[in-house]
């Protein structure tokens, strides 16, 4: 996983900042991220709404918003930095699964001619040879009828089907990577299931890496290899994903996962908010709400530590206790 | 089991009939021979995939909507068979938190103002005493006064959860209708918002009726639970015996769907979509995607038995289904 030395990683996110010109100020998004998905590894991005997970896979995907710019960092994919060297853009290599199927289809066209637009744009050969991939595709994304599936529009499938008619859409061009932005999170926990063992098999068939965004730690724990926790726009943990859920180290992934209903003894909560990323506090971004910070967290922003086994911490006081009422 | 604060009986609810000069829409049957007791104080549970009729259900019982058919009865009293607004006005002891509070308030309106007019429409009308109302409802839901002069734009996730619950806390319920009441929010909200409702039921003595379509909740909170599929109950127990030994293949399957912190797939996965209300499967409408249907299953409609005290189950082959102890997770 992270730590093993070969192969060289398929992403790599070097110390990434995205930072936004807003009316409130200067917004920094993300600052400093590291991460790398070896290939045919599946890599679960988690962390609560607003930290910062939905721009860096923009920024992955090269659709940063105008107003955006990277002060610092580099995003290397297959060796080439895709930020500096726009011809290296890596469109068509990195495939896209958005988080709302209702939203991503346009109503008044048919599916179909949706996705062939972005394979003519995108993948090499005929509109012939394209329908006949696509249809392989939505054979392997086991959407009833492909044939027939062609000439619909959105509206005539379910919202499982919409997933799995997007999932063959981020796999028209042969992409290396698979980026997905909560793909399941507007689905029923069936479907959901479903989708998820879709994904896997895919990936496991086709040899292709993932890159998983999600809130849910459920679902991480059945799909990701291993997992970078985000606080507020910055890696506050990463490692193998059976490690981290089992035996969590930042003070903010140990209550975050203290709030789970399946583990949580009482519900408790995290004290505070998500800072806004026009107000980043200094330091460690998350002492304002951590009940072991310390004068020195306020300092500086603590530096990632790497811990045996894969994992790195960004806390110099990983080891300390939280006081029992917290977890009790 | 004391007598039920709100019950039903044989309750059909139908959407969407209509008829035209040339041509006719038929209805469909969202709620379709429901019966439920809930006892005053617990939490009631209500899981099922989207569309099998559990908002329909909570809108009907809160006079929303008219029924086709049956009774629904209010601490003992029959308050179905009537015209809305009499309805409405019949249940005004039952409140309803939508899903998404945020999209329930004006967003023109300060908070405040809001709040106000959901006093006034009730009768309370003096100034004072509004105001005392709102300021005691606000702190009660962990929100300070000064709320009151925000607009809700202003506010985050959490703080929308709240001012929902305070909106209807106002009108000082007996039972309170939660849709969804942690969709879309974060973990550590989440935990916030399931504290605070276990904290107003016991000081305000209410009961709920949870809708939720998460499983890991549903089981930290609720008392009892109802499995709902394609506008019919299939099983209903306690929530402790219903997670412990699900009898309904269905509920099996839902159960094992949910994903697990340990990461365990728990069993065989449900094929397939939920089926239209406008094409209802005969007999057990949950056949063609049960791994257990046999051929009676497509002919016969189960009726509901008593699997064990208080734990009902609509399914001809239950006695078959295996019993393993799910691990607590
Ligand atoms: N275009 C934008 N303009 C201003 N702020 C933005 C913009 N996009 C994102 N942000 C802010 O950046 C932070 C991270 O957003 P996002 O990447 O969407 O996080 P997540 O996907 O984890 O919820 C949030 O505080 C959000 O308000
Ligand atoms: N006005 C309507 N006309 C016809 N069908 C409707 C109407 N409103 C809802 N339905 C259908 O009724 C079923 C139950 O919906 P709902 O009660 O919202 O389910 P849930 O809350 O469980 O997701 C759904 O299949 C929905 O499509
Ligand atoms: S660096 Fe300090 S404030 Fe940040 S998580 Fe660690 S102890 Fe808490
Ligand atoms: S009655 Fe038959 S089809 Fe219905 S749940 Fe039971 S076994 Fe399955
Ligand atoms: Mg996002
Ligand atoms: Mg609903």
């Amino acid at each position: 996983m992270n730590d093993s030395p070969m192969p060289s990683p398929l992403l790599a996110v070097e110390a990434l900042s995205v930072h936004l010109r807003t009316d409130a100020g200067l917004a920094r998004i993300l600052d400093d991220v590291s991460l790398t998905v070896p290939p045919g590894r599946t890599v679960g991005v988690v962390g609560e709404s607003g930290c910062g997970k939905t721009t860096l896979m923009r920024a992955i995907l090269g659709i940063l918003p105008r107003s955006a710019f990277v002060p610092r960092g580099a995003i290397r994919f297959e060796g080439r930095d895709i930020l500096a060297d726009r011809a290296a853009s890596a469109r068509g290599r990195i495939g896209f699964v958005p988080q709302d199927p209702y939203l991503s289809l346009n109503p008044v066209f048919r599916a179909g001619d949706q996705i062939l637009e972005i394979m003519r744009r995108h993948a090499p050969g005929t509109r012939r040879d394209h329908r006949a991939k696509l249809i392989e595709l939505f054979r392997a994304v086991q959407l009833p009828d492909p044939e027939a599936a062609l000439e619909k529009y959105p509206h005539q499938f379910s919202g499982g089907q919409r997933q799995r008619l997007l999932i063959a859409a981020a796999l028209s061009c042969d992409p290396a990577l698979v980026v997905a932005d909560e793909p399941t999170t507007a689905l029923d926990v069936t479907t959901q299931r479903e989708i998820l063992a879709l994904l896997r098999r895919l990936a496991a068939e086709r040899g292709l890496s993932l890159l998983f965004v999600t809130h849910d730690f459920g679902v991480l724990a059945a799909l990701c290899d291993s997992v970078t926790v985000l606080y507020a726009g910055r890696v506050a943990e990463s490692g193998p994903t059976r490690a981290v859920l089992d035996d969590p180290r930042h003070p903010y992934t140990r209550l975050l996962l203290a709030c789970h209903p399946d583990r949580a003894s009482d519900l408790t909560g995290i004290p505070g908010t998500v800072p806004a990323a026009t107000a980043q506090p200094a330091g460690c971004r998350f002492h304002p709400r951590c009940p072991i910070a310390r004068a020195d967290c306020a300092n500086a922003p603590p530096p990632l530590l790497s811990l045996p086994g894969g994992r790195s911490i960004a806390c110099p006081h990983h080891a300390d206790a939280l006081p029992e009422p917290a977890l009790a | 089991m004391p007598d039920p604060i709100l019950a039903a009986r044989g309750l059909v609810v139908e959407l969407g009939g209509r008829r035209r000069l040339f041509r006719s829409i038929p209805a469909v049957r969202a709620v379709d021979g429901v019966d439920l007791a809930v006892a005053p104080g617990e939490t009631f549970g209500i899981v099922g995939e989207s569309g099998c009729g559990k908002t329909t259900l909570a809108r009907t019982l809160l006079g929303l909507q008219r029924e086709a058919a049956g009774e629904i009865l209010l601490e003992g009293r029959v308050v179905s068979g009537q015209e809305p607004v009499a309805a409405r006005r019949m249940r005004a002891a039952v409140q309803y938190v939508h899903q998404d509070p945020g999209a329930a308030l004006d967003p023109w309106w300060r908070v405040g103002r809001t709040l106000a007019e959901g006093l006034a429409i009730h009768g309370v009308t003096d100034r004072a005493e509004q105001e005392a109302r709102i300021a005691e409802t606000l702190a009660a839901v962990g929100l300070d006064a000064a709320m009151a002069a925000r607009y809700p734009h202003e506010l985050s996730g959490g703080q929308q959860r709240r001012i929902g619950l305070a909106r209807i806390l106002l009108l000082r319920p007996k039972v309170v209708i939660l849709d969804e009441p942690t969709a879309g929010l974060d973990l550590s909200v989440q935990a916030a918002v399931l504290r605070l409702l276990r904290d107003l039921r016991a000081r305000f003595g209410l009961t709920y009726f949870f809708i939720s379509h998460d499983l890991s909740v549903v089981r930290r909170v609720c008392d009892r639970v109802a499995v709902m599929y394609l506008g019919r109950i299939v099983e209903e127990g306690s929530a402790e015996a219903l997670f412990r030994e699900p009898r309904h293949p269905y509920t099996r399957a839902l159960l094992a769907a949910a994903p697990r912190l340990d990461g365990q797939a728990a069993g065989p996965s449900l094929p397939g979509d939920p089926p239209s209300l406008r094409a209802v499967p005969s007999g057990c409408r949950f056949h063609p995607r049960c791994a257990m249907a046999v051929p009676l299953c497509a002919a016969q409609d189960p009726a509901s038995e008593a699997a064990a005290p208080d734990h009902i189950v609509a399914c001809h082959r239950w006695r078959d289904v295996p019993t393993e102890h799910r691990d607590a997770a």
